[in-house]
């Protein structure tokens, strides 16, 4: 290319080394490096974990630069946004600083060239022709099609034609496109919500816990469970997790809809994913008293449940669903004042165990396999701005990488005192591409004026 | 039964590797007749490899899995292979040379080396996980390997370039296209593949907002696919800054390709993350 670069500025801007640094694509590769090596430390050290476990992966030294520099949390903390903060802004610098460079190339008519200069172009031929006529206005129409600008040039007449001169504004658009990236990802930073909703089959949530900050988020409805589903193939691996899931508002259903893990819920702009689930047994409790009293409590693990009449608690520590071929729960018995016990029951085995003078009969008698949901759930309104420039990207990229600023000149006319053509162009990129289509030219003309090499 | 797919795959590995033999005594003993055998093998081993994958893909849908052949690690080396040589026959077809070919063949020769014959990469024909159901896959998937084939071929120019920049009147080094001209063919093919990790990195922008809800994570997977990205970006505003011209461009294909190999093996094998499905068992 031939473009000036903004590393030797053309405007009255060197006197300000500032803004020179500023808009110079030193600094956009200087970023890049740095951009590009604060990165990998990022995927070294594993991000988002919990503050101990680096104190005890990295001892005592290590974990202090990590909490200073945070390191755990590197690509939300402080200085690599102002890394990107400043990328941004030297884009927008180089930008601005580049703009009546631009300008001036797509302004500036470059149609008119001395015959001298023809000869001196990057690619070009000279054609001693038979006679001056033998090289008419039709002949010149067939190697430059309409519209064509000509002069009266020296001894003969200058034909110019060119193309794609407006490509010079798609690293614009790329550019300005990655602003606008930079800009959706920063309103979902500001505006955005990301959040967890774990939700057991049957139940109903008005509100999503924020990942971060660990704080409530009402959703502004109410969002059911019916059932989850997960299903394996023959290998064992999973072939699909589903929820089937319904919003409510103010009471009433208004939307039913089966999530998996590519097909989201949206509703009123925030989006449900499946992202987990957990199996959760709910496990059926049956007691007996000595005086023939019986109750059936059912609960899930590590909830307690009483039995009010008895004065009597029971709570599951622990569920293991595959112990010597049967299912086995850790129980926890108290709140009658005695000392709480536990006990290790397994399914369809009756036990008895003594309260006080009390005596009870228990076993399990049912488990009922129960599943919860995981859901994260998403606000961002950023994302079609983030869409929106790599739609502008791509449209970048492809004019600049395709369509290229093409000019061809074509004189012919008495030179030397010999009628002669000369044919000369130049492009501004894809330069080997561009000397086949000048050779192309070059033996169209040739068999045109029968002019043999 | 010959003409299963793995077959017809591993055969491939022979062709390719075939077919740089071809090109490269083409160049060192200046047959032109050799090099036309090597385009006619690279062809026929095109053709092979494309009826491999195709096979592959009916294969998936007979074991009742139904699914592109692009989803685990030895799918992707033999795409990217595929990639590869389909972006090596455009170019030769472009440039009527064959040089490049020395420098091409070999990686796709060696991916799929690497696919049929190494006991870290299993060959079975797997289902899906849940998480890579999806269009965006294909998409996804083809347009990276498009960036990461032409990444390839520009490491092979840089290395031509490199040749070529230490010694260019002894016979063997003038053959190779002119250091002008490879200059500005690494670019050109650098710029390619850095439109297509560009789209690449798009679609799973995208994919991952559907699947995950967001479509940036740092993962690092993403995150070394941004450095690559970065490294290009280099390469490509180099131009701009005085000097940055032929060798530095060369050594930074170089490097470029070297991060394209980390972001593809040293991440599944070295690091976790949601992309790790790739990695050995
Ligand atoms: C990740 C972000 C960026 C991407 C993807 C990008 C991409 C590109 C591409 C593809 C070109 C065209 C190269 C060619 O035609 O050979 C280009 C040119 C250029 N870029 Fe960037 N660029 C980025 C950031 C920047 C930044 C931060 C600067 C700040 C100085 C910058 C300054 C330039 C300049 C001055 C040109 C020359 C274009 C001209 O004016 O003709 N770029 N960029």
């Amino acid at each position: 290319m031939t473009i000036p670069t903004s590393s030797h500025p053309v405007s009255g801007n060197s006197k300000k080394p500032f803004w020179h640094i500023l808009t110079s694509v030193r600094l956009a590769i200087s970023l890049f490096i740095l951009l590009a090596i604060t990165s990998i430390i990022g995927t070294l050290i594993p991000q988002g974990e919990s503050l101990h476990l680096y104190l005890e992966k990295y001892g005592p030294s290590m974990f202090q630069v990590i909490k200073v520099a945070r390191l755990h949390d590197m690509y939300n903390s402080w200085w690599f946004i102002a890394l990107l903060l400043l990328f941004a802004v030297n884009l927008v610098a180089c930008t601005i600083n580049r703009f009546p460079i631009i300008s001036q190339l797509y302004k500036k008519d470059t149609s008119l060239q001395a015959v001298e200069r023809l000869l001196k172009m990057p690619h070009s031929f000279v054609l001693s022709l038979p006679s001056a006529a033998s090289f008419s206005k039709e002949d010149v129409n067939k190697i430059l099609p309409a519209p064509v600008l000509s002069y009266d040039v020296e001894n003969g007449r200058l034909f110019f034609k060119e193309s794609g001169k407006w490509s010079y504004w798609g690293v614009y658009i790329l550019h300005t496109s990655i602003l606008i990236i930079l800009a959706g990802a920063l309103i979902g930073a500001i505006w955005g919500f990301k959040g967890q909703i774990m939700l057991a089959e049957g139940e109903k949530v008005s509100e999503a816990v924020e990942r971060f900050t660990g704080k409530d988020f009402p959703l502004g409805f109410e969002l059911y469970c019916e059932k989850f589903f997960v299903d394996f193939y023959d290998t064992g691996a999973p072939k699909e997790f589903r929820s089937d899931l319904v919003i409510f508002e103010s009471g009433k259903e208004v939307l039913r809809k089966s999530i998996r893990v590519n097909e989201p819920l949206s509703y009123h702009g925030l989006t449900f994913y499946q992202s987990s689930y957990d199996a959760m047994p709910l496990i059926t409790f049956t007691i007996t008293s000595a005086d023939g009293k019986k109750k059936v409590l059912s609960l899930p693990v590590s909830e307690k449940i009483s039995w009010q009449e008895a004065g009597l608690s029971v709570g599951v520590m622990q569920f293991l669903p595959n112990i010597h071929g049967g299912q086995a729960a850790h129980v926890w018995i108290g709140d009658d004042g005695f000392p709480p016990e536990a006990i290790w029951f397994l399914k369809g085995a009756e036990k008895e165990f003594r309260r006080g003078n009390n005596i009870y009969k228990a076993s399990i008698t049912d488990v009922e396999q129960r599943y919860m949901t995981g859901l994260q759930v998403k606000k961002d309104p950023g994302v079609w701005v983030v869409w929106l420039g790599c739609a502008g990207m791509l449209l970048g990229f492809g004019v600049v990488f395709w369509v290229a600023h093409r000019r061809i000149w074509l004189w012919v006319g008495e030179r030397n005192g010999r009628p002669t053509l000369i044919l000369a162009g130049r492009t501004n990129k894809n330069n080997m591409q561009f000397e086949r289509f000048f050779d192309e030219m070059e033996q169209k003309i040739r068999t045109m004026t029968g002019v043999k090499i | 039964m010959i003409f299963t797919s793995s077959y017809l795959l591993s055969l491939t590995t022979f062709i390719y590797l075939g077919a740089a033999v071809l090109y490269l005594i083409a160049w060192v003993f200046r047959v032109e007749k050799v090099g036309l055998l090597g385009t006619f093998a690279t062809g026929i081993g095109f053709l092979a490899q494309t009826a491999g994958i195709l096979l592959r893909w009916v294969e998936s849908y007979q074991m009742g899995y139904g699914h592109a052949p692009l989803s685990n690690l030895y799918e992707s080396l033999v795409f990217f292979s595929w990639m590869t040589i389909l972006v090596y026959l455009f170019l030769e077809f472009r440039l009527k040379n064959r040089v490049i070919g020395v420098f091409s063949t070999p990686f796709a020769s060696l991916a799929m080396a690497y696919a049929s014959f190494s006991p870290n990469v299993h060959d079975e024909i797997q289902p899906l996980i849940p998480a890579l159901k999806s269009n965006w896959l294909i998409a996804h998937v083809v347009t990276c390997f498009l960036g990461y084939s032409s990444f390839a071929i520009a490491c092979g120019m840089g290395l031509m370039y490199l040749m070529k920049s230490k010694d260019y009147t002894t016979g063997l080094l003038s053959r190779l296209p002119s250091q002008k001209n490879l200059d500005e063919l690494m670019h050109q093919t650098i710029f390619f593949g850095f439109l297509w990790l560009s789209v690449g990195i798009i679609t799973g922008a995208v994919w991952a907002n559907e699947a995950w809800g967001t479509y940036w994570s740092w993962d690092p997977k993403e995150t070394w696919s941004l450095i690559t990205w970065f490294v290009y970006a280099i390469a490509l505003h180099a131009r701009f800054v005085r000097g940055w011209m032929g060798k530095k461009i060369a050594y930074l294909s170089i490097i470029g390709f070297i991060s394209v190999i980390f972001t593809y093996f040293g991440v599944n094998f070295l690091l976790s993350g949601l992309h790790s499905y790739g990695a050995p068992r």
